[in-house]
């Protein structure tokens, strides 16, 4: 493990910086800098796996890879490589919980992924049109409310209507989704943390 | 004071069973929105705006339920007020049916920073976070949702608690004591509050600290009465899963246990409600005085584990999942119920939803609870 992947998952904010900034000033190319930050945030939620780094750590993580990012992009040549793919992420219908699905958001960009994130109280149609315009393989839906299972349901299903459902995977998570609520709406996949999610997209778009 | 018989009876195996004196598993009712949502022409705005006809819908769901099967106690009344009593512990915007949100769609939270960095200084400055509250309040509340909160949990707190004696039914819990940092989360939003923990925590703790003489005044001015069994102590984003060890340790737990020792010294039941999972931090718990807690968990702590640690050192009260109420069968329902009952046994344990119902729990679900008690 390098410095600066070491920093990070230590969660060393002020040294990380720094050592970011050193490399960058010392002519390192920053790809290879933003590389080891991946590696970091991927240590991070193999650590969160076996429960020795937790949600708040996730979170941390989130917001020095937002700001690791600010810190690198202007010295990047290219936009760090392709990306692994893209996955349509969303709340859904009727449900405003964010903080799930922001972990998820920033865990996935981390893992290379480009994520649309539509936000919260996502209507189905939206998400349809999301799905259809980038042309994306992996859905996501967030949901933290009971009340809302039905609009996982509904979203499922006007991704059937729209006829392509065959084309996308759907993933959902949040609090009180699991393998029932999989069963009920006729998604494909739960994903218990935002570890799983990274895993499940990673294996979908392979 | 006595009430009257059946509130007697029901009230002996609450007691009981916090003692682990119970030969059976206490029925325990919880569902603070099913009322309405189960009652003909009943929509939950109205539930929620009206208290007196709240209130009777509460009341008239829990008889409904006992008639099938038998109700021991609730943990959690008819939440009239309830758009105050969450603003008041979230520090945050609440979202109401019929007036943000549909007329039956389930409150919800609007979590958004409106704690400000010089509020932490204000709070150190007068040792209480009462003027960052006047200041915050008008930000997120119209006066008249504090009014409705004050009027039905102060003013008609007494009223409300006799008429759930006057019905037979114990309240476990009649309020709420929220540690600071629940109130912090909220106010700050989570994402900024919870990188001040990493990047300042000796601060957070020295706010913490001032706010605590809020809580001791809170609990200090409760009311004596008999009826006034336990209180909840929050719980919801200090879960071991949440945080990290380093700031459960620092910033969680000593103001959990703290509040829980004040609540004892008052004569009230701390009702630890652990939403999401605690396992990490189990052994904690023995840290409180023995058989005088109760831990109220989700389905998501696992409760064979926290038997095995904590013994009888604290009862139990949970755990159904609101997953499991919503979309699975009554006969899932009570093998849920009863391989819990056969793993941990009956004492020390309240059966109940865990957390809450959710107001699309099925009715036979919720049925199927105290049936599969009174069964085992």
């Amino acid at each position: 493990m390098g410095r600066i992947c070491e920093l990070l998952v230590e969660l060393d904010e002020e040294r990380l910086m720094d050592a970011i900034r050193e490399e960058l000033a010392g002519g390192t190319d920053a790809a290879a800098v933003f590389i080891e930050c991946q590696e970091g945030l991927s240590e991070i939620g193999r650590l969160f796996q076996e429960e020795k780094m937790f949600v708040s750590d996730l979170m941390m993580a989130g917001v020095l890879f937002k700001d690791i990012v600010g810190l690198i992009m202007p010295h990047m040549k290219t936009d760090g490589g392709a990306a692994r793919g893209k996955v349509v992420l969303g709340t859904v219908k009727d449900d405003i919980h964010d903080i799930g699905k922001d972990i998820v958001a920033s865990m996935l960009a981390a893992a290379g992924f480009d994520v649309i994130d539509l936000g919260v109280d996502v209507p189905p149609e939206e998400f349809v049109r999301a799905v259809r315009e980038n042309n994306v393989r992996v859905l996501a839906l967030s949901c933290l409310l009971a009340s809302c299972y039905a609009s996982i349901l509904n979203t499922v299903e006007a991704v059937k209507a729209a006829g392509i459902r065959e084309k996308v995977k759907i993933l959902i998570g949040g609090g009180p989704v699991d393998e029932h609520v999989v069963r009920y709406s006729g998604a494909d996949a739960y994903g218990a943390t935002a570890q799983d999610a990274v895993d499940y997209c990673k294996e979908a778009l392979r | 004071m006595r009430y009257n018989e059946i509130y007697e009876e029901r009230r002996r195996k609450v007691d009981a069973c916090i003692r682990f004196e119970n030969r059976r598993a206490v029925s325990t009712f919880m569902g603070q929105s099913v009322a309405a949502t189960h009652t003909e022409g009943m929509t939950l705005a109205r539930y929620m705006e009206d208290h007196e006809a709240g209130l009777d819908c509460y009341i008239d769901f829990l008889e409904r339920v006992n008639r099938e099967a038998p109700i021991d106690c609730f943990n959690f009344g008819y939440p009239g007020g309830h758009q105050g009593g969450l603003v008041l512990s979230w520090w945050s915007r609440v979202r109401m049916p019929g007036k943000e949100l549909p007329e039956n769609s389930i409150w919800q939270v609007e979590e958004r920073k409106v704690v400000e960095d010089e509020d932490y200084d204000l709070i150190l400055r007068d040792g209480s976070a009462a003027s960052v509250l006047e200041r915050i309040l008008p930000l997120i509340a119209e006066p008249k949702v504090m009014e409705d909160f004050v009027s039905f949990n102060v003013t008609n707190f007494d009223r409300v608690m006799l008429r759930y004696c006057e019905a037979g039914y114990p309240a476990l819990n009649s309020g709420l004591v929220i540690t600071p940092f629940e109130n912090l989360c909220g106010g700050r939003s989570i994402h900024v509050f919870f990188r001040d923990c990493y990047r300042q925590p000796d601060k957070v703790k020295a706010v913490q600290d001032a706010m605590m003489n809020d809580v001791r005044e809170q609990i200090r001015h409760l009311p004596r009465e008999d009826y006034m069994i336990g209180r909840w102590v929050g719980g919801w984003r200090g879960a071991s899963n949440l945080v990290s060890q380093k700031i459960w340790d620092l910033l969680v737990w000593p103001y959990m246990k703290e509040a829980a020792l004040l609540l004892i010294e008052q004569g009230i039941t701390p009702i630890l409600h652990l939403d999401a999972c605690w396992d990490r931090d189990l052994e904690r718990f023995l840290e409180l005085p023995r058989q005088k807690c109760i831990l109220n968990t989700d389905g998501m702590t696992d409760l064979r584990k926290a038997r095995r640690i904590l013994g009888d050192h604290a009862a139990f009260l949970g755990d159904i999942p609101s997953t499991m109420l919503t979309v699975s069968s009554a006969d899932e329902i009570k093998d849920y119920v009863k391989r819990l009952l056969d793993d941990i046994g009956p004492q020390g344990v309240f059966i109940a939803p865990g957390c809450d119902a959710p107001a699309c729990a099925k009715y036979e679900n919720l049925v199927a609870i105290h049936e599969a008690v009174q069964e085992y």
